[in-house]
């Protein structure tokens, strides 16, 4: 059997999944079983599946079809045109499997908590969920930009389910708001796309590549120029970067928290997918990198800043998530093969807290219904074991060792050291305070003070299965944390590729 | 004065967008907003037709009387047109999605007025 | 008057001319206090990177965001204020962050 099959597998498993699901809902056991073995195989196939490409429809290029390259004349055969891809490709090799293998286990938790905390899951919410998943690991795995951009659209409409679907007071006006603002940022990426189509008459960015590399396109063409602006406008967009942190935050805070995980991890891969790729196309460009700095800075900046002003702490976390996609532009932007393997790094860290974090504080959620930290407190006492592991969770944001954010942060501050800019090492250091201060006085004000006499704690129980998803967060955090380069081995080809 | 069609088609194109920015930004109405985020689409829509095109160019479809070098060489480009019809699936289902959000958002306030609907509710 | 009551003053003033009227607590005055130190600290470290366009256009960038923190605090509940919800504010920032990127890669792209 050809194992390179598995690549689309991956796409088509969750698709397929997420469909069934949704003609099922309202048979609560059906769900909880489909959904569960679906959440179990999707990180397990990517672990199987070997390193290679996967040409839909078996289009491989001409120059390796011979069935389909006879017959055609030599100024098709002869010239480069033979080595052009003819349909849409994936790519799958360590980093991606590392990225998908993540990813993966994320989904699997926050279905996990996602059937356990509600009594009658709902299959259309598992819909939205499965729908997510499979969209990222495309987005991650394609090689052709317009197929990237469908799958992008499909993980936007399947956010504003999931925030639609949280029941949360004014989630309704939040999901209109995101979904206006992606109608404008959409079509504007989609014409960068179309303009890339134009100059270089491909949609593969292998193919795209080599026309800028040698010659056949103008590399300093105004509509080349004019893309690039264009695609890093969608970029921002995608991943939540400003001026798109304010309403990303707001997303973030009218999601269940399992929700919210799983929509920060699908803003984080996108930033990585988006970013390498307008990395590999545009970095002749110097200018690209200097932009890519300047935003990361920037989205450091004010999220960080602004996620000291909140005072629900669901906003306190998105902004903290806006933040921390700064560390991951930086080592982007930087362009090192240091730099690019720290970002990566800090990437899969960042998702991996980050949904420890909302799944954590979630817990709050389920016990008093409430998220605004003047009326929380001493909920210390109601589940001393859940406060220890939040506790953790913010510890491994703020990048104490042995946690794995502390390896990630350290490769950044080395690479921007190595690359003549201290100056970002230094931004990143006091910023990395401040996320710990940040975290520390929402920590206070829910867990430590005294709890405030109006606060009503319920009496359920938190599910099982939400802290043997914090545990199993947590032994992630400290594996990657103590043996880094589980991870690294696997980033580290990619990063040298696109140096 | 002979007017180059492709050029025209790319103006077109681009006031189409400029106009769906303008109207998504400016007009306070809801639905004159979703209108001009249409006009966006069909603006981006129409400008990767208008790429497609090839002066005397023929329709993409390789009939059994044409040589393959032929064919080649007076077809017009085809795959902007495939680009197109996937978009424009897109925007439909999210002009679906929006339009339903809408209709709940003027149940709940009994407006269309975006300044009022979705303003700062202050957390 | 002691620099705490002189801060609790000044957000004061920044929250009527708000008209938002709720409580200034400790936490929100020492949280306000830690992000405006942040805020001025990270953009002059930032600025410091200047000095590989040209160490003059530093300095000069370097005493204009001194000049601007002192003469315009507190920042942090205006830009907290300029950052809400408000889904015109937001296309306001969205459209200049696009003025402003394609401005740059086209524009920039020939002095780099």
């Amino acid at each position: 059997m050809d194992l390179n099959a598995l690549i689309a597998v991956m796409i088509i498993l969750p698709i397929a999944s997420a469909l069934f699901l949704n003609l099922l809902h309202k048979k609560d056991r059906t769900i909880k079983i489909i959904a569960i073995i679906t959440a179990v195989v999707l990180p397990i196939i990517p672990l199987l599946t070997p390193y290679g490409s996967h040409f839909f429809g078996g289009y491989l290029p001409l120059a390796q079809n011979s069935t389909l390259a006879q017959g055609l004349p030599a100024i098709i055969t002869g010239t480069q045109l033979s080595q052009f891809h003819l349909g849409i490709m994936y790519v799958f090799s360590s980093a991606q499997q590392l990225m998908i293998f993540i990813l993966g286990i994320i989904t699997f938790f926050a279905i996990f908590t996602f059937i356990n905390e509600t009594k009658k899951p709902s299959g259309v919410y598992a819909f939205l969920l499965f729908m997510g998943t499979a969209s990222l690991s495309a987005i991650l795995l394609s090689d052709d930009i317009f197929n990237l951009f469908v799958f992008f659209e499909i993980a936007a409409l399947a956010q504003v389910g999931i925030v639609v679907a949280s029941g949360i007071k004014d989630n309704y006006e939040t999901a209109l708001k995101y979904i206006l603002i992606g109608n404008i940022a959409g079509p504007l990426l989609l014409l960068g796309i179309v303009m890339l189509l134009g100059v270089t008459g491909n949609v593969n960015v292998t193919d795209m590549i080599f026309s800028i590399k040698n010659g056949f396109v103008d590399p300093q063409s105004p509509v080349l120029l004019m893309a690039l602006s264009l695609i890093t406008f969608g970029w921002l967009y995608a991943s939540g970067l400003p001026p798109f942190h304010t309403i990303k935050s707001e997303v973030y805070s009218k999601a269940l928290p399992h929700g919210a995980a799983l929509i920060q991890a699908f803003s984080v891969f996108t930033l990585v997918a988006i970013g390498i790729i307008i990395i590999r196309l545009f970095s002749y460009n110097p200018f690209t990198h200097i932009a890519i700095i300047g935003i990361s800075v920037i989205a450091m900046i004010l999220g960080i800043t602004m996620a000291l002003m909140q005072t629900d702490y669901k906003r306190i976390l998105g902004y903290l998530a806006v933040g921390e996609l700064g560390y991951i532009g930086i080592g982007l932007g930087l362009g090192t093969a240091l730099g690019i393997t720290a970002g990566l790094f800090q990437a899969i860290n960042e998702s991996v807290i980050t949904s420890f974090l909302f799944i954590g504080f979630g817990t709050v959620l389920y016990k008093t219904r409430t998220s605004d930290t003047k009326k929380l407190g001493g909920m210390m006492y109601v589940n001393p074991k859940v406060a220890l592991l939040v506790l953790l969770a913010g510890l491994a944001m703020a990048g104490v060792p042995p946690l794995n954010a502390f390896q990630s942060k350290l490769m950044l501050i080395q690479a921007s050291i190595q690359s003549g800019l201290p100056e970002i090492g230094i931004i990143m250091i006091l910023l990395s305070i401040v996320t710990f201060m940040t975290f520390m006085k929402a920590f206070y004000t829910v867990y430590m003070r005294p709890k405030p006499k109006e606060l009503e704690v319920l009496d359920n129980k938190i599910p099982k299965s939400t802290i043997i998803s914090l545990v199993a967060f947590l032994i992630i955090c400290i594996t990657l944390g103590l043996f880094p380069q589980i991870a690294t081995s696997s980033l580290q080809t990619l990063a040298a590729g696109l140096v | 004065m002979v007017v180059d069609s492709q050029l025209m088609s790319f103006f077109t194109a681009g006031s189409l967008i400029v106009i769906g920015i303008f109207a998504a930004l400016f007009l306070d109405n809801l639905i004159k907003k979703i209108i001009g985020l249409a006009f966006l689409g069909d603006g981006v829509n129409l400008f990767i037709i208008t790429m497609g095109y090839k002066p005397g160019g023929i329709v993409y479809i390789f009939l059994p009387d044409m040589t393959i070098s032929n064919f080649a060489q007076t077809s017009a480009y085809p795959l902007p047109f495939a680009l197109v019809l996937t978009n424009i699936v897109i925007g439909a289902s999210t002009l679906a999605v929006i339009l339903g959000l809408v209709l709940i958002l003027n149940k709940r306030h009994g407006s269309l007025s975006a300044s009022k609907i979705l303003r700062d509710k202050g957390e | 008057m002691n620099i705490y009551d002189f801060i609790l003053k000044k957000m004061r003033e920044v929250q009527k001319k708000a008209e938002e009227d709720q409580p200034i607590t400790n936490i929100t005055a020492s949280a306000m206090l830690a992000a405006e130190l942040t805020l001025i600290a990270s953009v002059l470290v930032a600025v410091i990177m200047v000095r590989l366009i040209h160490p003059v256009l530093m300095i000069i960038m370097i005493a204009a965001v001194l000049i601007i923190a002192v003469m315009a605090r507190p920042i942090m509940p205006r830009l907290r204020k300029e950052q809400n919800d408000d889904l015109n504010n937001m296309m306001f920032y969205i459209v200049v962050a696009l003025g402003i990127v394609v401005a740059l890669f086209y524009w920039g792209n020939l002095n780099v």
